[in-house]
């Protein structure tokens, strides 16, 4: 018993971090995946209001004409409730002179009695004082923000608006998100949506073509290389991994640009001088596929150095003997043992490739023409990146759950596929 | 026991020879995006700003320290709009912001700024100097909750020497704004004398019409030069004109075909595109008012004897000739304490008195704000500030503020790129960008 308790609490570290930075995201996509979240919205709850902008859809809620009218018309108006409050807290010679003036008049703006205030003969002076009187005469909850529903609640009684109607303007007013399925109609109705998806997966298909093939060429060749040679050759290869990404694009950037690498060699053999990278569609995809193989093919090529290092050196001194040559070798001895390695490295790419966008990114943006636009850089556009400053986090977060989904589908597959019980299994000797 | 009498004894002399009133200390943080060393002023005015209010204060008998901390070390629009509303969720967002005027829309709805409105007398100096036009930019639904900031404007540049290559004499060149402003020279007239600038090898292929390199305010400028509407003024809702859409794009993808703008144009890198323009290796190009500065830091210094500029061309009949201004606005954030936000208020108003924002006018070469500005002999005896004043402002619009332009803006740039970089034809690209705009704007859409 102590023993368990020792292994939970060795353990807990772990299960807090895989809590924290796995479990929590996750649940906190699927929340949002399902509500209207904006920059508009805010993220803590929201408040009630009504502004003009809203005025005008707010027939359209469903209310009595008469309660339109009210919100419309109404505004600040002399009235002798406000007078005596002006008297009480301001100024009695100010409220006199109002009364004699103004009563029953109406303003549409606080600024047209804040005029008025400043203009009577016992003026109120500081701006901050005529502001807080103006509101003494208000009759209007237009553009006014209130921080409960009771609140709001109340000022529409006080306003006269039929009760009848104060639950559709209630739910109306509310600045805040609200639950919803809408996010996903919206990715079924979208046309970019087919788009994207096809990129991805054409995206995710190519450079994990790349990634294996590329990783186990270089894996193997480097095999047969002598000691010293192999490992310069694997250093080598390794440096696109740990290259910072900002710093190994750039140099693609500086590889492919107008003026860059290709374009000054080519330019000496007569091809105008033109950009590798974002020229047209395909090349833009060689580009991304190329940045992100390497990469990929990187850590391929570590882990099949090592599972090739891990078979036994008798199989293949034994097979010479039988006298197999390097490609017979390879064939059947090398890449059937290589399944275990081969399945993990598949796996991992495809569930990372899904959801990497941060190549693509700093690369072609999506570019041109959002032609290599993918799902995940799509999520990342919509939830954090818009010029006129109204993010859709909600919208986002569908994006980014659809690949949550697609990516526990398509390990669910690969682990049938590749028989991942068996490999598991007790060897067979110990039995 | 006698130490605590002494020590009350001299306290309450100290508060005697002192003055009776307490000492208010606020920090007021203010964060200004977007923004250079040539810039800096969107944040020192605030910074003198607070050194008058302070001296106002004092000859009220009340002392109030004003710290002010500025900020404007972000790496682009991106972080520094994240880091507003993550702030603002958090509740540690600065007092002051200075953003797009288009922000107000969202973050008002969000509760993240408040009305300055409610702080300031929008009818006494500075502020009822202010352009009425440029105080209608930073107001949304009826409150007015911010004041503006600078005023810029979005012309399009002609290189001369091309020109004169091509023919133009000196007195023709002279007469081009008007001409543009009048419908004369139209786009199409821009093409043609492209398109000749490159056979005749005047500039390279590409370098005929050289646009901006990324999304921004710029191209909602060519949809109106085609008699496209961002917004209809009756019913508040953003227009999404077919017609206009498609000739705009036609034209992106005429002068591609034509060789005089490369099909891969959009992603060139910032520094290169300055420098190119700087120095007359493009004919034709459009930027801001504030590129007057950059072009000197490029090695252009003599801009009035190379460089011509005009509003943007109207493109057919149905279009006219326009500029957008596109004016960064003070905003107040919401705050805990209202005394901030009224203190921040009052800032904004002093830092928008004529002389202190005709500092950051001519230091960043952007537009006045106030009217009074062109009284003062700084601004105008600066040529570039007082000329484009002249030539632009008068004919400059402005974006909606409106909940969803940004979703509208974003389609409508996607479409540019892709009919421009041939993905899609552009009716095609019209097409989708419609099925966009209908799914996301809903009812806020008006489709012609």
């Amino acid at each position: 018993m102590t023993s368990r308790i020792l292994g939970i609490g060795f353990l807990s570290p772990a299960i807090i971090a895989a809590f924290v930075f796995f479990l929590l995201p996750v649940l906190l996509t699927v929340v949002f995946a399902f509500t209207n979240m904006s920059t508009s919205t805010g993220i803590m709850g929201g408040d009630y209001q009504i502004n003009t902008e809203h005025l005008r859809s707010v027939a359209d809620t469903g209310i009595s004409a008469g309660s339109v009218e009210k919100l419309e018309t109404a505004g600040f108006q002399i009235t002798e409730a406000g007078l005596i409050g002006l008297a009480d807290q301001f100024s009695e010679r100010a409220a006199d002179e109002l009364r004699e003036d103004l009563l029953g008049e109406t303003f549409t703006k606080r600024r047209d009695l804040e005029r008025v205030l400043r203009e009577l003969d016992d003026p109120i002076r500081k701006t901050r004082d005529r502001k807080a009187a103006a509101d003494l005469f208000a009759v209007t909850i237009i553009g006014e923000r209130f921080d409960t529903q009771e609140q709001f609640r109340t000022a529409l009684g006080d306003t006269g608006i039929d009760s009848a109607d104060h639950d559709a303007l209630t739910e109306f007013a509310f600045t805040g998100w609200t639950w919803t399925t809408e996010n996903f109609k919206l990715l079924l109705e979208l046309p970019s949506t087919l788009r994207f998806a096809t990129n991805t997966a054409f995206y995710v298909i190519c450079t994990l073509a790349f990634n294996i093939l590329f990783g186990l060429f270089l894996a193997i060749s480097t095999f047969y290389l002598p000691g010293k040679f192999a490992n310069t050759f694997r250093a080598i290869w390794f440096l696109p991994r740990i290259l910072p990404p900002v710093l190994y694009v750039l140099m693609w950037n500086w590889f492919t640009w107008d003026t860059g690498f290709i374009a000054t060699v080519t330019g000496w053999f007569g091809v105008p001088p033109q950009n590798w990278m974002m020229q047209t569609a395909p090349r833009a995809w060689t580009v991304i596929i190329l940045i992100n193989g390497f990469v990929g093919a990187s850590l391929g090529m570590i882990l099949f150095s090592s599972a090739i290092k891990a078979i036994p050196t008798s199989m293949l001194y034994a097979s010479e003997v039988d006298g197999a040559n390097r490609w017979q070798q390879v064939r059947y001895i090398i890449l059937p043992q290589m399944r275990w390695p081969i399945l993990f490295m598949t796996s991992y790419q495809t569930l990372s490739l899904l959801t990497s966008f941060e190549y693509i990114l700093l690369a072609t943006d999506g570019g041109p023409g959002r032609s290599t636009e993918v799902w995940a850089l799509a999520a990342y556009h919509t939830a954090l990146n818009n010029y006129g400053g109204n993010l859709q986090y909600g919208l986002g977060a569908a994006y980014a759950l659809v690949l949550v989904f697609i990516g526990i589908g398509l390990s669910a597959l690969y682990l049938r596929f590749f028989n991942f019980k068996e490999l598991l299994s007790k060897p067979r000797i110990e039995q | 026991m006698s130490n605590i009498i002494r020590t009350s004894a001299l306290v309450g002399a100290f508060a005697v020879l002192t003055g009776t009133a307490f000492a208010e200390d606020i920090t007021i943080t203010v964060w200004a995006g977007g923004s250079n060393d040539s810039d800096s002023y969107r944040i020192e005015a605030i910074e003198i700003a607070a050194d008058i209010l302070e001296r106002e204060a004092a000859i009220q008998g009340e002392e109030l320290n004003i710290t002010v901390e500025g900020r404007r070390d972000f790496t682009g629009w991106d972080e520094f709009k994240q880091g507003i509303t993550l702030g603002a969720e958090a509740g540690t967002a600065p007092s002051i912001v200075v953003t797009s005027h288009l922000d107000i829309a969202p973050w008002s709805q969000a509760g993240y700024i408040v009305p300055v409105e409610d702080y300031v007398d929008l009818d006494s100096w500075p502020l009822n100097n202010v352009y009425p036009n440029l105080m209608e930019i930073a107001s949304y639904a009826g409150t007015q909750w911010g004041i503006p900031q600078d005023a810029e404007s979005r012309p399009f540049f002609f290189w001369r020497e091309t020109l004169t290559q091509l023919g133009y004499s000196d007195d023709d060149i002279d007469a081009l704004p008007g001409k543009v402003a009048s419908g004369e020279y139209t786009l199409r007239d821009v093409l043609e004398d492209a398109k000749k600038a490159v056979d005749m090898g005047i500039v390279e292929k590409g370098y005929g019409f050289y646009p901006r390199v990324s999304n921004g305010p710029d191209y909602a400028q060519f949809y109106q030069s085609f008699g496209g509407q961002l917004m209809d003024p009756d019913t508040g809702k953003l227009v999404l004109d077919k017609v206009a859409m498609t000739e705009f794009y036609q034209f992106f993808v005429d002068a591609v075909a034509a060789g005089v703008t490369r099909q891969n144009h959009i992603g060139t890198e910032w520094n290169q595109w300055y420098n190119e323009v700087a120095n007359g290796r493009a004919a034709f190009w459009h930027g801001g008012t504030w590129h007057f500065g950059r072009y000197a830091r490029e090695g252009n210094d003599d801009f009035w004897n190379t460089i011509q500029f005009s509003l943007i061309p109207a493109g057919n009949e149905a279009g006219r000739a326009n500029t957008i201004t596109h004016p960064l606005v003070y905003l107040v954030m919401n705050q805990e304490d209202d005394r901030i936000e009224e203190v921040a208020s009052q800032l904004i108003a002093i830092a928008t008195e004529p002389r202190l924002n005709s500092l950051h006018a001519i230091q960043s070469n952007h537009l006045a704000v106030a009217q009074a500005q062109s009284n003062i002999e700084l601004y105008r005896g600066d040529r570039w500030a007082s000329e484009a004043t002249e030539v632009l402002l008068s004919s400059a619009t402005s974006q909606p503020n409106h909940l969803q332009y940004g979703a509208f803006s974003e389609a409508m740039f996607r479409g540019l790129e892709a009919a421009w970089s041939g993905v899609q034809t552009p009716a095609e690209a019209v097409a989708e960008v419609e099925a966009q705009m209908r799914a996301t704007l809903g009812g806020d859409l008006i489709v012609r």
